[in-house]
């Protein structure tokens, strides 16, 4: 396990678009207000198209709020939103095709089964009897619910049905795909299934991924917006975000048959860390220990012997940039 | 006769339906080019109830004092009851719409724009001809229908009176295409009611009322004008129905010059300001009702997976089957209980006529309860279980999620009703001769229609409610209210609750103890009650069209 999770791949984030119709997704002082609270203030946001888009914010953000005006949903207190170049604080029904939605806690009919539910989507988006059986299977193959196809609903995991959940807004081939926290909700294994998921969907398509959880936001995009008390407070590419920031950290990996966990000597090395000057802060977790460093220099000359002078067995020592974490409590605080 | 009386009753039904129905599907209309919303219609059609509220009793407080013609003054001289009565009718009308256009700019400045101001005036009108035209058309022609060729002598009339009734049958069975009338007048009406909306809007928008204030008095005049030159010019033109009619759109034609130009006005404004939403592509009505139908199939399948279609289907079969039977039973019960043997000799020997009266009262006394227990989840189930966001994120136009489960609801009660309405058949002919086939089908249409009106309200109380038990909670009290309608005194008889009076009617001539159009009157009952039957479709209507207007505003 890595406190620093890397992306599968690297990607370059397409250039901003300047307008409804180039964007894959365009807000326009979109905001909303619920009686004092003021949920999203003026956000104005260019997704471009083909971006697989994190939406990065806290609990209570606005990002849940974000996506239910831009599936139109909840309606906005001021400002337009577009996707696909169709307005969708309009009530236009049309626009209602250019994107599949899936919110934070997917509820399905429970008497149905997976196939009929993606079914009865498909009618409802009009598509041909056949187009819409091919796609059916493809996305029961896609999101590995092939087996569970004739199972009801109701008996599903939350797993299978955040996967189903993909799945029914996948269909119909939209041109952007709105998550909302698709993987809060999931143990480790599930979680890891759907970033899957999302990995094998994106490409020609926009994923608009919301989250608080950043590893899975580094994992998987290549742009991200950052939302904190209903203000946009960054739009970036992940790499350049990045980037922009020092390596400034080091990660150590103790080695379990060191024993230091047990004889105390870790709990020794990080406070004798805590205490020296030009040391910023120290992470701790398991056997990985993460220092932060405020002259890099120092860090490198006074690091190694002190780990030396102490005994440690250290399996890794590598020198790191800060995770989207530290910038993100940083930005935020 | 028959085929005269048959005739008239399809021209006269068809042109009700379409006094209720052509305000929806000009409102429908008004929804596909441009995005006014629904609740508008009924906010509305609220304005015209609630001037009603104070236009009657003040017409009677007027007749009462003598300046209208009543049972102080019959002789009022009609230069003067058409300038009061035009005079109520647009201040009542024109500032209670006034009242909702203040409420409107304070409480959703949003909803100011021209096409409100046309939707506003679609639900004013709408309702008005919903209820002037086809409630009451229906209700006096359903009750003259039946006497035509009837011996009007054992009425107990004055002769007087039975001069008047025997020109009036006479003016009705003249011309069968005289029925077209009362849907023209009605639509000119709709179209008048468009442009005064208009002219109050006007008051309330762009340098509003400091500057624009006139537009309410000009609208109050306008509508008392048309009014006095329509109650005026009838005794002139009392013969001459088209000519009257066309006067009657001569006088609105300043008002349509002005409300076209008021059009091309805010087009060209719209146009300038919003040029994308302007050329936004719309659906196509096709693709609507192709998901409309897709809707009502899920819902189907729903009540059919979730065992809703049997139960209720094995609840109805057995009122079916068992109203004649215990009908049947009854003297026997009172014979084979101790101390009550005395009081079976005092019971009439059971007929056919107390099995449909058993029938009538176990599905009138249950059939509501059904109603609304099944419906009552229907659209707060789906809230609450998060389900329906999931829905509406989709290209489901939100008419056709709440029509679906109406529609699918609808279909299961109808199923509902031939296995009642079969077992009853079944069981009465074997105990007690046969039914007449035409009565008998009627009593089954009226008790699904009367049961469709609790369906439709307990359908808008699913909307409303955040929970199924408060949407149960509210279609409950609704449907008490509509219960309780039917004890109003004079107009309770208009209300849906007089379906179950005809129905009793047509219950007992399919028993064979038919009553006649004359001994019917004479019992004060109403032989053939239209005016129910259009009211049960207004109301029905209304519901769906306040659930829809609703649920559009609703955040998911």
């Amino acid at each position: 396990m890595s406190l620093s999770p890397r992306r599968t791949e690297n990607r370059t984030p397409p250039a901003a678009p300047d307008s409804p119709e180039t964007a894959a997704i365009f807000c326009r002082g979109l905001s909303k207000q619920y009686g004092e609270v003021r949920a999203l203030d003026g956000l104005d946001l260019a997704v471009p198209r083909g971006s697989v888009f994190g939406f990065l914010g806290r609990n209570g953000a606005g990002k849940t709020t974000t996506m239910r005006l831009l599936a139109g949903l909840a309606f906005p207190s001021a400002g337009r939103a577009w996707i696909d170049g169709m307005e969708t604080t309009s009530a236009n029904r049309l626009a209602r095709s250019r994107f599949g939605y899936l919110p934070q806690s997917p509820a399905f009919y429970n008497w149905m089964t997976a196939r009929e539910y993606l079914d009865y989507v498909g009618r409802i988006q009009e598509i041909s009897p056949d187009a819409r059986r091919r796609q059916i299977d493809e996305l029961l193959e896609l999101s590995g619910l092939k087996e569970a196809s004739r199972r009801k609903v109701g008996g599903f995991s939350g797993g299978m049905l955040q996967r189903l959940g993909i799945a029914q807004a996948l269909i119909g081939n939209p041109p952007v795909l709105l998550l909302d926290e698709p993987t809060s909700s999931l143990d480790p294994a599930g979680r890891y299934e759907v970033l899957e998921m999302i990995t094998r969907i994106s490409g020609s398509r926009t994923v608009f991924f919301s989250s608080h959880i950043l590893n899975d936001i580094e994992r998987v995009c290549d742009s991200l917006a950052v939302l904190h008390k209903g203000r946009l407070l960054l739009v970036s590419g992940v790499e350049a975000l990045l980037a922009q920031y020092p390596v400034d950290a080091v990660e150590l990996e103790l080695d379990p048959a060191g024993g230091e966990m047990e004889s105390g000597a870790a709990a020794a090395f990080t406070a004798a860390l805590r205490d020296i000057p030009w040391v910023a802060s120290v992470k701790t977790e398991g056997r990985l220990i993460r220092v932060m460093v405020k002259n890099v220099p120092d860090g490198k000359r006074g690091l190694l012997p002190l780990i030396a002078k102490l005994g440690l067995t250290v399996n890794r020592y590598e020198w790191i940039r800060p995770s989207l974490e530290d910038i993100f409590l940083q930005m935020s605080s | 006769m028959e085929g005269q009386t048959g005739m008239l009753t399809i021209l006269y039904g068809a042109s009700v339906l379409l006094m209720i129905l052509v305000p929806v599907i000009l409102a429908a209309g008004l929804r596909r080019i441009s995005s006014a919303p629904w609740l508008l219609f009924g906010i509305g059609s609220g304005t015209f109830v609630l001037s009603q509220v104070v236009h009657l009793p003040l017409n009677q407080w007027l007749a009462d004092l003598g300046l209208l013609p009543g049972t102080v003054a019959a002789d009022v001289p009609i230069v003067q009851t058409a300038l009061i009565a035009g005079l109520t009718a647009g201040l009542c009308e024109e500032l209670a719409r006034a009242g909702g256009y203040a409420l409107l700019r304070k409480l959703r400045p949003a909803w100011m724009r021209l096409q409100d101001a046309v939707m506003l005036g679609l639900g004013h009108g709408g309702i008005e001809s919903m209820i002037f035209g086809g409630v009451l058309t229906a209700a006096t022609v359903s009750s003259l229908l039946p006497l035509i060729g009837a011996d009007l002598g054992g009425f107990g009339l004055t002769p007087d009176q039975r001069t008047n009734l025997q020109a009036q049958l006479d003016s009705l069975a003249a011309n069968p295409w005289n029925s077209a009338y009362p849907l023209l007048e009605r639509l000119i009406a709709i179209s008048a009611h468009v442009v005064f909306s208009l002219m109050v809007w006007k008051a309330f928008t762009g340098a509003g009322l400091r500057r624009n204030w006139f537009y309410i008095p000009l609208a109050i005049l306008y509508h008392a004008g048309v009014d006095f030159a329509a109650v005026y010019g009838m005794q002139y033109l009392k013969d001459q129905t088209l000519l009257f009619e066309l006067s009657f759109v001569g006088m609105l034609v300043p008002g349509y010059v002005w409300a076209a130009y008021q059009i091309r006005l805010a087009r060209k404004s719209v146009a300038l300001a919003d040029p994308i939403s302007d050329t936004a592509p719309q659906s196509s009505i096709r693709s609507e009702l192709a998901v409309y139908r897709t809707a009502v199939g899920k819902e189907l399948v729903q009540l059919w997976r979730t065992k809703r279609i049997l139960v209720t289907g094995a609840v109805f079969l057995v009122f079916g089957m068992g109203s004649p039977l215990i009908a049947k039973a009854i003297p026997d019960i009172f014979k084979s209980v101790e101390g009550m043997e005395q009081f079976a000799a005092l019971i009439p020997v059971p007929s056919a006529v107390d099995a449909m009266d058993q029938y009538l009262k176990n599905l009138s006394q249950f059939g509501f309860l059904l109603a609304v227990l099944l419906a009552m989840g229907t659209v707060a189930g789906e809230k609450e279980h998060g389900v329906a966001p999931m829905i509406l994120s989709k290209p489901m136009p939100r008419w056709a999620f709440i029509a679906g489960k109406f529609t699918a609801q609808s279909v299961m009660y109808l199923a509902c009703f031939v296995l009642s309405g079969a077992g009853a058949w079944y069981y009465t002919s074997i105990l007690f001769g046969p039914l007449e086939p035409a009565a008998y089908l009627l009593v089954n249409v009226l008790l699904l229609i009367w049961m469709l009106t609790f369906v439709a309200l307990a359908v808008l109380g699913s909307t409303l409610g955040k929970t199924t038990v408060s949407a149960g909670g509210i279609g409950i009290i609704l449907s008490v209210i509509l219960m309780l309608s039917g004890s109003i005194p004079r107009f309770g008889i208009l209300f849906p609750q007089g379906l179950l009076a005809w129905a009793g009617q047509a219950a007992h001539t399919a028993a064979g103890q038919a009553a006649s159009a004359v001994s019917t009157a004479l019992a004060g009952q109403v032989f053939v009650n239209g005016g129910a039957l259009a009211s049960a479709v207004v109301l029905i209507v209304i519901s769906l069209i306040l659930s829809v207007g609703f649920f559009e505003q609703q955040e998911l």
